[in-house]
């Protein structure tokens, strides 16, 4: 659940629109200098491309890292201080990766309030666990240097003493490999004690967790980090203000984070070059379900859905015209059928208008082939199992959709069952602590929304298969 | 975890950002500016920092809410209270939303309606049906608020396909009963368990729906406050045991009262139904017990109905107590005082008595020219003694506590003997920074604590002013040393007692506190002592012990302070009380007295509050109200007492001590530097032997007076806590 | 002429019957009533029992009980099988009838009420106060 907290630019509008000041902030972030606006985007040339070992074609070790240009004036990009790196990110217009797509700069900027005298920290959600999504894991088994990279980057940005990276429990290979490329990084004298010599101390600990897709959501994360159970905590105060151990703390996605360097490297005008406005830069995305070739790529925002799928992941398995519907950002996200599909675009703002969001990108692809009803029956299992309990619409009421949707699947229920599974489902979303209730009740408004007829089709069938059988 | 630093300095240095209402002290703070908000347009002005809720109960709204409780910290999880407000796209948690300015609250609008509706559909939807059988039926939250807020019909199709859900109850003890398919997860419980408790007995195990509390392991929940998550759950799923299927709350009749378990007076509402006490609650005053009882308090009412003296008893030829007519009674005492000197006579009494009954004790032995009159508690009599009263009050005042900055205990183990003052302790060290240090046996408060040592050398250390601890003392600004008074039983007490008044004039001198500022405290076990030393009641009976007397009057004086073999051969032992306990089987006549639900009497709190009971219930057969027996007795043996009526006997009181009838004040009492002055040092050296509270472990806490002796379910308690001791958890 | 001297010879055969005139003023006394009549038999108890059909129905058969009972009669001294008898269910004294015995039939009590072992029905609700009771015996025995 990678920071669902964040997961959904309804939520992003709820805080600028809750939050005076901060709306202003978003436009004036947004506003780039005026230029010349492109109209295609994609494919990403391969001088464009960030995350050059992807596919773990090359050595993954800081010798590799640094053959394909990490840690490349990294101390000059310390020592230039947090207002420059914090200048070079808002102008890429760089959005946050987890899922809700809230302006990095702006973010990483909260931290640097005059001091109290708490340390700050940055924590680094590498709890990647929401259902198609693959694309943290991939930066941190194959190019764990990035993310190091982007650590002490983004440490510097917001002055904090040491990053926490969060990594899920059952990544072992890829915390293997973290471990692995943390210790070289601090045997080089890249991090720790005068990092990279620029005289800023900086450490990384690499904590994993023990398997809660809920520790993905920041707040929980951080009580997951304390020793505490993972379970959400209310905001405000929000980390910026109280987070690990009572003191200022920004989460941060992986993919974020280890991005950041080669902003700061070769300029955000450079990032703010590729994608929409206010979409800007490249972005990992992860193809799975009914394609002929799942995969992780790395593609420019913007780029049309279409396009990506069948370049990337050699089409829909049984052709474009056997699609079904999409998901585009990850399990939490309402699905698209097909007709919306054909020429939606993958960034923020089109996929909003298109009624879902886009999410972590993790485009989940099913043709005619799926039975539509259980696969989202299947994410309301995924999520009733991962609900933490603590606050009732989520505990009690996911638990309910689950029992529901297991009767649509057979078909045993009544039309009128229909209604009330959305209005249940719009009672669960926007009333809990956390967005995990939103997650889970997207899926289902979606199905609802697109699918109805498939429903009562279903209804019907059941009632004349039990009048026959008697 | 609850004292993590940087948390409070966040809270002390933004001040206004973020301050739970459990967090807030009495303290006064410098008046902050006011924040406006409308609430459904109404105007009401807050403190900066206040929740929303709090500022809809300022506007006279009151919003519903199950896991929001003023005196604990804010979970907002239950998400009942949600609100709209304006310009924000979704209902906000009122509880833990702090207000900002302008901010416009609608808490009857659509919106809010739908959120309510679905939060409680939600609560409904895994709640069993079970009213009719639940002890919480008729002050249930989620009965309540359901009517209120909750749609009038269930959707809930799928009881016919899978059900509800079930849980598994749980054995947590003599005292909670647990019907956990009824809970709803506020984790009210949790909290009051680890923050106010100070027990981590109490969490969470699984998640979802599958979530449920508990003690984790199956065991005891080792609390002297446990009766209190009773109170805080919102619904059936904790109820109490020993109330179990015996009344409704729409039966019984509530009779505010005064509790005399302990020397707190805390303030409890006594439940009645039919001429018997069904249960006891805690009734708020903030200056006590703000809304805690312990379990002794709430549970030891079982214990009135069971050894009570019915009849008056008297010897027969062959020594054997028969009962028999209060005349006999009367007249038996009669006779046997004929004769008999006053200096030939003596009293002691116990610690439940009123003071209206100790006034009129008193009166009519000094009638009788008899002057021994003792309480079985000891407290130094030598020096200024009891002569000043601030010698044996707690002068910084229960409340106090959260304005002091250290807190010395010496001798005492206030966890057991005063559990609601500890927990007051334990709330200003996790809120305000209070640093507690102990003289005495090593136990366990709750909170940490720097043990300075178990013997009385400590304290001559640190009143000579050669201890490391006296740095910490001196830099106090507002410092408390407490007492207890179960160390000053000791044959050393009055040299106890100097050296720690010696102690506190130092510390107060050098700490530079104001001169409002008392420093000595004296925590009393028992709840008549103060009144009896405000009535020039003799503290110990030494007295009696001295005196041999040919006749002893006991008035519910049952802790066996004296033995026959203390009294002159062939003694005559008059018992007068509402318990059939030590001073009852020693008793050549026994006068029923009522006990403290059945009538209207003055108890003296350990603060030196004067506070009322009112009776709940009549005493019991013959039994009578006990200054009334004095009274009759007084006429019988020629010396009759000038007060007929209740009034009288008050305005008698007030003569002797005004303070006795200013009910619910504190008199001022700041006379440490004449009590040191008058006291001469050394005159009984200090013990070497270290100071050991009595009550050092919860199984000790339970049975420690006549009527907690007579619970069954004390007896119970006891048996877990024992068990539970050698449990492996 | 001759009804009043059978009327006369009656009496004095009632008064001999019972005993001369001492005895007859003692049943008079205790039975509040003089007859004459056979005596049909005695039960256990020893109480007796007379009949004499010159008297109407309802006064021909008398028991007089036995002076064991002295003063202190009342009708449950009546043994159920004599109260057959004795109230015109049967004409014939037990006695004679052929009572069927069986092995649960109980031995005829008399009403106990007013005395130590008269019936009490206990309550069953709980007492809401139990009161102490002294403990007398540890007393006793320490004393004698």
């Amino acid at each position: 659940m990678a920071s669902l907290s964040r997961l959904s630019p309804a939520i992003g509008m709820v805080r600028s629109q809750a939050l005076a000041p901060l709306s202003t902030a978003v436009r004036t972030n947004t506003t780039a200098p005026p230029k010349k606006e492109k109209t295609k985007f994609g494919p990403l040339s391969d001088e464009d491309r960030i995350f050059t070992n992807l596919y773990g074609r090359h050595d993954w070790k800081l010798k590799g890292a640094i053959s394909r240009g990490d840690w490349y004036k990294t101390k000059e990009i310390v020592e230039k201080g947090h207002d420059w790196i914090l200048k070079e990110i808002s102008t890429s217009g760089l959005r946050g990766r987890g899922g809700a797509g809230f302006p990095t700069g702006m973010k990483w900027g909260f931290m640097n309030k005059p001091s109290d005298g708490r340390p700050k920290y940055l924590v680094v959600n590498a709890d990647e666990g929401e259902p198609g999504t693959c694309k943290d894991r991939e930066i941190m088994r194959h190019d764990p240097h990035k993310l190091i990279e982007g650590c002490l980057v983004a440490g510097r940005s917001m002055n904090a003493c040491a990053a926490y990276i969060y990594i899920r429990g059952e990544f072992y290979n890829e915390a293997s490999n973290l471990q692995l490329a943390v210790k070289e990084a601090y045997d080089a004298g890249l991090i720790g004690k005068n990092a990279c010599g620029s005289g800023y101390d900086f450490d990384i600990v690499v904590h994993r967790g023990a398997g809660a897709y809920i520790c993905g959501e920041e707040t929980a994360l951080i009580e997951s980090l304390e020793g505490k159970q993972g379970k959400p905590r209310l905001k405000p105060p929000f980390p910026a203000d109280v987070g690990v151990f009572g003191c200022p703390t920004t989460v941060a996605n992986v993919e974020t984070v280890a991005v950041a360097p080669i902003i700061c490297r070769r300029g955000g005008d450079w990032f703010a070059g590729l994608g929409r406005e206010r979409n800007r830069g490249t972005k990992l995305f992860n193809i799975s379900g009914q394609v002929n070739n799942p995969t992780t790529v790395e593609e420019e925002m913007s780029i049309p859905l279409r396009e990506l799928i069948e370049r990337h992941a050699g089409g829909v398995i049984g052709g474009w015209d056997n699609l079904l519907a999409v998901i585009p950002g990850g399990s939490s996200t309402p699905l698209i059928p097909k007709d919306v599909c054909n020429d939606v675009l993958m960034d923020f703002d089109a996929l909003v208008q298109a009624q879902t969001g886009l999410g972590t990108a993790a485009l989940i692809v099913m043709n005619k082939n799926c039975d539509i009803v259980r696969c989202i029956s299947r994410l309301i299992d995924f999520y009733k199992h991962e609900s933490c309990g603590q606050c009732t619409p989520c505990r009690e009421g996911v638990t309910w959709m689950m029992k529901i949707m297991h009767r649509f699947t057979s078909g045993n229920a009544r039309p009128e069952e229909i209604d009330m599974l959305y209005e249940l489902s719009k009672q669960i979303e926007g009333h809990t602590i956390c967005a995990l209730g939103d997650g889970a009740a997207w899926p289902v408004q979606g199905l609802i929304r697109h699918f109805r007829p498939v429903l009562e089709q279903r209804m019907a069938d059941y009632g004349q298969q039990k009048k026959a059988t008697g | 975890m609850l004292r993590l630093w940087p948390l409070r300095q966040v809270v002390s240095s933004a001040g206004a950002r973020f301050i739970p209402a459990c967090q807030k002290s009495t303290a006064p703070e410098p008046a902050p500016e006011l924040v406006e908000v409308f609430v459904n347009d109404k105007q009401v002005f807050v403190e900066p920092g206040t929740t929303v809720l709090q500022a809809c109960a300022v506007a006279g709204i009151e919003i519903p809410r199950f896991c929001y409780h003023e005196r604990l910290s804010i979970a907002g999880n239950c998400r009942m209270c949600l609100v709209e407000v304006e310009r924000s796209a979704k209902p906000i948690a009122s509880c833990a939303m702090p207000v900002m300015k302008g901010m416009k609250v609608k808490t009857d609008s659509p919106v809010t309606k739908k959120a309510r509706e679905g939060v409680m559909e939600f609560l409904l939807m895994n709640h069993p049906l079970d009213c009719p059988i639940c002890d919480q039926g008729g002050e249930c939250d989620l009965q309540d608020q359901s009517m209120n807020f909750g749609s009038d019909k269930s959707r809930f199709t799928d009881i016919a396909f899978t059900g509800k859900r079930a849980v598994e109850d749980k054995n947590v003890g003599p005292l909670v009963k647990t019907i956990m398919t009824r809970c709803i997860h506020c984790t009210r419980c949790i909290r009051f368990a680890s923050e106010v408790a100070g027990v981590e007995d109490l969490g969470t195990t699984g998640r979802g729906n599958e979530m449920q509390v508990g003690t984790y392991v199956e065991k005891m929940l080792q609390s002297e406050l446990s009766g209190n998550v009773i109170d805080l759950c919102p619904v059936g799923a904790l109820t109490s045991k020993p109330y179990a299927f015996t009344a409704r709350p729409w039966e019984t009749r509530k009779i505010e009262s005064i509790d005399v378990m302990d020397a707190l007076g805390s303030n409890i509402v006594v439940s009645m139904r039919t001429n018997e006490v069904m249960r006891v609650l805690p009734r708020v005053n903030e200056d006590i017990n703000e809304e805690w009882i312990s379990d002794k308090t709430r549970f030891a009412y079982d214990g009135l109905k069971r050894q009570r003296l019915t009849t008056p008893f008297l010897k027969d030829a062959n020594g054997q107590l028969m009962q028999t007519d209060w005349e006999s009674a009367f007249l038996a005492i009669a006779r046997k005082l004929q004769g008999v000197e006053g200096s030939q006579m003596a009293a002691v009494a116990g610690g439940l008595v009123d003071a209206e009954a100790l006034t009129s004790l008193k009166d009519l032995m000094n009638r009788l020219g008899c002057e021994t009159l003792c309480t079985e508690e000891i407290f130094p009599m030598d020096g200024s003694g009891t002569d000043f009263r601030s010698n044996y009050l707690m002068n910084t005042t229960i409340a106090g506590v959260e304005e002091a900055d250290v807190v010395l205990f010496i001798g005492t183990n206030p966890r057991f003997e005063a559990p609601v003052f500890n927990a007051r302790v334990r709330k200003s060290w996790i809120h305000n920074d209070l640093k507690v240090a102990m003289i005495g046996a090593p136990v366990d408060l709750t909170y940490e604590y720097e043990h300075l040592g178990e013997t009385v050398d400590v304290i001559e250390k640190l009143a000579g002013g050669n201890h490391p601890f006296c740095k910490v003392l001196e830099s106090a600004k507002r410092p408390m040393v407490v007492m207890g008074s179960s160390c000053l039983q000791r044959s050393d007490g009055s040299a106890l007692h100097f050296m720690v008044s010696t102690l506190a004039n130092r510390v107060k001198a050098a700490s530079g506190a104001d001169a409002e500022w008392r420093v000595l405290n004296v925590l009393h076990r028992v709840a008549s002592q103060v009144a009896a030393l405000d009535l020039g009641y003799s503290a110990g009976v030494s007295g009696v012990r001295e005196a041999k007397p040919q006749m002893l009057f006991l008035l519910g004086a049952d802790e066996g302070a004296i033995t026959r073999s203390d009294l002159a051969d062939g003694a005559f032992v008059v018992y007068q009380g509402h318990h059939g306990d030590q001073g009852a089987q020693m008793a050549d006549v026994i006068l029923p007295g009522a006990a403290y639900t059945e009538k209207d009497a003055t108890y003296v709190n350990t603060e030196g509050r004067a506070q009322l009971t009112r009776q709940a219930v009549t005493p019991p057969g013959m039994a009578r109200n006990d200054w009334k027996v004095l009274r009759a007795l007084s006429e019988l043996l020629g010396v009759t007492l000038p007060y007929d009526k209740l009034q009288e006997v008050r305005q008698r009181m007030a003569e002797i001590s005004p303070t006795l009838v200013r009910v619910g004040e504190i008199e001022e009492a700041n006379f440490f530097k004449q009590a040191i002055e008058a006291t001469k040092a050394g005159k009984t050296s200090l013990g070497k032997e270290p100071l050991v509270p009595p009550q050092q472990v919860l199984k000790d806490f339970y049975m420690t007076d006549s009527i907690t002796r007579a619970s069954p379910t004390m007896a119970k308690c006891v048996q877990a806590a024992t068990e539970a001791e050698s449990s492996v958890h | 002429m001759s009804k009043y001297i059978e009327k006369i010879s009656r009496l004095f055969r009632i008064i001999k019957e019972n005993g001369g005139v001492l005895g007859s003023v003692r049943t008079v006394f205790r039975m509040e009533e003089l007859k004459t009549g056979t005596l049909v038999g005695e039960d256990e108890l020893g109480n007796k029992y007379f009949h004499n059909p010159m008297y109407f129905v309802g006064r021909s058969r008398w028991v007089v009980y036995s002076d064991a009972a002295g003063h202190d009669y009342d009708g449950s001294q009546v043994p159920a099988e004599w109260h057959r008898w004795l109230s015109y269910i049967s004409d014939e004294t037990p006695d004679k009838a052929d009572l069927p015995k069986y092995p649960w039939l109980a031995k005829h009590t008399e009403n106990q009420s007013g005395t130590p072992q008269e019936y009490v029905p206990y309550s069953t609700t709980r007492p809401k106060i139990q009161a102490w009771k002294p403990k007398t015996e540890e007393v006793y025995r320490k004393h004698f």
